[in-house]
């Protein structure tokens, strides 16, 4: 059989795959993928578009739930100073229904009382980032008002939203508690109790019993807040285990990722390293292929 | 017996088979590297023998004609394997361009529509806030620009398709032009018995750079040559070549007409032709429809949402998309707001509220195209580009691999070796000194006869 006197083609195209094999793998090896364009593998440059847009979603989850928590945290130990400052209001109306202390000193603890309300008012308006944490959803103004037409002479006008935020797939968790379930819940406002009981401080004609009651109404009131308060607490710690959950999954994606479009940085220099010796040899195929045929023989001195 | 004059022409014969075997030779090295070229050896026949009584004496060599070695059935064979591999080459090339408009990682459609779904969930921990908001619309922006870009480009890359086209029209009419006018010339040539080799190898050689634009078939019956396409449109008949050409149809795509004036674009599917009209015609058509329906779905799904919601000032939420639908989707979809304040991210028409982002959100979750997620939808994108081309490539290595094998084929045939030709052109020349030494020793058995009248 006549063999094919030209090589070239061969040792091109051969030259060629081995380019192309030894240009794969340098890519693999300086980006650290498997995958660095769909063709090189559709489905898992699919699963790659799902996996990054999980990831993306992880990260904004964790974003959400940081900036959630600071708010949380602010609103926990402002409602803390409250319960504090609820706390003396009842020592106050104790001391106030002790039955030897004359009517001035009543006054002037009835004047601490209000004092007291002046300050829980501030907390209970706490703002943060531009709204007010205990408004409900009625955020952009200030949820309580001193209003002498109500009970107490404070007036809420927040609502009873409440807003929630997703922080996790299929998982949401309420962002904020209402100012009406935690200063002014019917049957248990903060205002009315501790003007009620500066109230009865003031009035001469106010038995001790009428100042104990005063301090009943507080401590319910006081219990109200306390419980609404435990939403907070309760919030953070849930919002700090999905933190834990979600750092968990982002680096169970990231392991997913790699097994999908990554390489392995061994098998990627093996890889480049098989390359490259099948180029060399190519070459060195081809340089010794190059030249000699029997016309170098026939010289005017052989014929 | 002829006496030795006769052996004298008998030496002329072989000086001159020796010549034409020597020029054959040279011939064939100096078209060592003429692509197309077939190598050509001498036809040699001996003379008819001279009758001498009971004595044939052989007459010495004639030169019958020189023969070109090939083997017709392998170019057939070729032109076939071109087609494929041309076809398969083009439309790699063209889906390449493609494939970088949908990145699978951190850029393009995906990562926008992930990014517009995370900014609602930040705004979703500080509803009233108006940088927040600004972020929403500037990530819808963003996300409707990547539609649009994506959409545009894919829409210059079948325009850079239609020129193409038209170039690649016009130089098959330049190839069957010349292989119509070959084949006058071997009508002329092979009825006059001239060697017609040199412009069958020309022929051959044309007719393989025809098949790598376009499909060819071939019909030919030892005399003429009729060229068509696959689906039977002309090309060349004999020494008549017919045209073909190019005319926009009113979307601007370039369309082939035979020489008779049918439309032949969708019948083409061999040669670089065939692998752009596939790209042009099919797999970006098929591509822009995805686009414009997970355009089309996702903006209508969060249109709905929005129009649920109630915006900063608490009146209900409008459009926050322009509305589109069907073609050209992708390529217009546009923020509808400008104010940030008219995001509808409440339910209960309070600044404070968030409640309606869950809708918005919710849409990421949603079947809104083909029964996809938007997330879903752009990944199986992805995979439609991912995959046309994965298997072009699979079909481009196996046709590369066949062609080189049958060009292999070929050159064993038609392929010039210079070891060959060496130890031919010894031999002819070892011959030519045998043939002129013949003469020679009769030029010197002349003398001794010439001598032997001289000297009595």
């Amino acid at each position: 059989m006549r063999i094919s006197p030209t090589l070239t083609q061969v040792v091109l195209s051969a030259l060629n795959i081995s380019d192309q094999a030894e240009q794969t793998a340098l890519q693999q090896m300086t980006t650290g993928r498997r995958v660095n364009q769909a063709s090189d593998d559709p489905s898992a440059a699919a699963s790659e578009v799902n996996i990054a847009y999980q990831m993306d979603t992880c990260d904004q989850y964790l974003r959400s739930i940081s900036s959630l928590e600071s708010e949380m945290q602010t609103a926990d130990s402002s409602l803390n100073s409250a319960v504090t400052a609820l706390q003396s209001a009842i020592s106050l109306g104790v001391q106030g229904a002790n039955g030897t202390l004359s009517q001035q000193n009543r006054a002037t603890i009835a004047q601490q009382v209000d004092g007291i309300s002046q300050q829980i008012m501030g907390v209970a308006n706490l703002s943060y980032n531009g709204h007010y944490v205990f408004a409900g959803t009625a955020s952009a103004q200030p949820p309580y008002v001193a209003d002498p037409s109500v009970p107490g002479g404070i007036a809420y006008q927040g609502n009873d939203n409440v807003n929630s935020v997703q922080i996790e797939t299929g998982q949401s968790v309420a962002a904020n508690q209402p100012g009406s379930a935690l200063f002014s819940a019917p049957g248990a406002n903060v205002f009315q109790a501790l003007s009620d009981l500066s109230a009865a401080l003031r009035d001469p004609n106010a038995t001790t019993d009428d100042i104990g009651d005063a301090t009943t109404e507080l401590r319910t009131a006081y219990d109200q807040l306390g419980e609404g308060r435990a939403f907070y607490g309760n919030t953070i710690d849930q919002l700090i285990s999905v933190q834990g959950f979600l750092n968990s999954e982002q680096v169970q994606l990231s392991q997913q990722q790699n097994s999908t479009v990554g390489v392995d940085a061994n098998v990627a220099a093996t890889n480049l390293t098989n390359a490259e010796q099948a180029r060399t040899a190519t070459v060195q195929a081809a340089a010794s292929l190059s030249g000699v045929s029997l016309m170098d023989y026939l010289s005017p001195t052989n014929v | 017996m002829s006496g030795l004059f006769g052996t004298v022409w008998i030496a002329l014969g072989g000086l001159q088979a020796q010549q034409a075997g020597l020029q054959t030779s040279t011939n064939n090295v100096a078209n060592l590297n003429t692509p197309g070229y077939s190598r050509q050896r001498p036809i040699l026949q001996e003379a008819d023998p001279i009758i001498s009584g009971n004595v044939a004496f052989g007459a010495g060599v004639r030169v019958q004609g020189i023969e070109s070695l090939r083997n017709s059935l392998l170019d057939l064979q070729i032109s076939g394997e071109t087609q494929q591999q041309s076809s398969s080459q083009a439309f790699v090339n063209a889906m390449n361009q493609v494939q970088t408009l949908f990145p699978d990682d951190t850029t393009g459609i995906g990562a926008q529509i992930s990014v517009f779904f995370q900014s609602l969930n930040s705004l979703s921990a500080n509803p009233s806030d108006l940088t927040l908001r600004q972020s929403v619309l500037t990530a819808a922006g963003n996300m409707s620009s990547a539609f649009n870009d994506t959409a545009n480009q894919l829409t210059q890359t079948r325009q850079q398709l239609d020129l193409q086209v038209q170039q690649q029209t016009q130089q098959v009419n330049q190839i069957t032009q010349q292989i119509a006018d070959l084949n006058l010339k071997l009508a002329q040539l092979s009825s006059t018995g001239q060697n017609y080799a040199s412009f069958l190898d020309q022929r051959s050689a044309l007719i393989q750079q025809l098949s790598g634009l376009i499909d060819v078939s071939q019909i030919n019956d030892g005399k003429s040559l009729t060229l068509t396409t696959k689906g039977g449109v002309p090309l060349v008949v004999d020494g008549q070549s017919y045209s073909l050409s190019t005319a926009a149809d009113s979307s601007g795509t370039q369309h082939i007409y035979s020489a008779q004036g049918d439309d032949i674009t969708s019948a083409l599917s061999g040669g670089s032709l065939g692998g752009i009209l596939q790209a042009r015609d099919q797999t970006i058509p098929a591509l822009q429809t995805n686009l414009d329906s997970l355009a089309s779905g996702l903006v209508q799904a969060l249109n709905e949402a929005h129009q649920e919601g109630t915006d900063l000032n608490g009146d209900p939420g409008g459009n926050l998309f322009q509305p589109i639908t069907g073609a050209g989707a992708a390529a217009a979809m546009s923020v509808a707001i400008s104010d940030p304040a008219l995001l509808a991210a409440g339910s209960d028409g309070t600044s404070g509220s968030n409640g309606n982002i869950a809708n918005l959100s919710a849409v990421a979750n949603k079947a809104v195209a083909n029964g996809l997620t938007p997330s879903g939808a752009y990944g199986n994108l992805v995979f439609q580009v991912g995959s046309g081309i994965s298997s072009g490539n699979t079909e481009l290595a196996a046709s590369n691999a066949m062609l080189q094998q049958l060009q292999q084929q070929q050159a064993s045939t038609s392929g010039v070796s210079l070891d060959e030709e060496a130890s031919n052109l010894l031999l002819y020349q070892r011959a030519y000194q045998a043939s002129a030494e013949a003469i020679s020793a009769v030029n010197q058995m002349l003398q001794v006869v010439i001598n032997m009248g001289a000297g009595s």
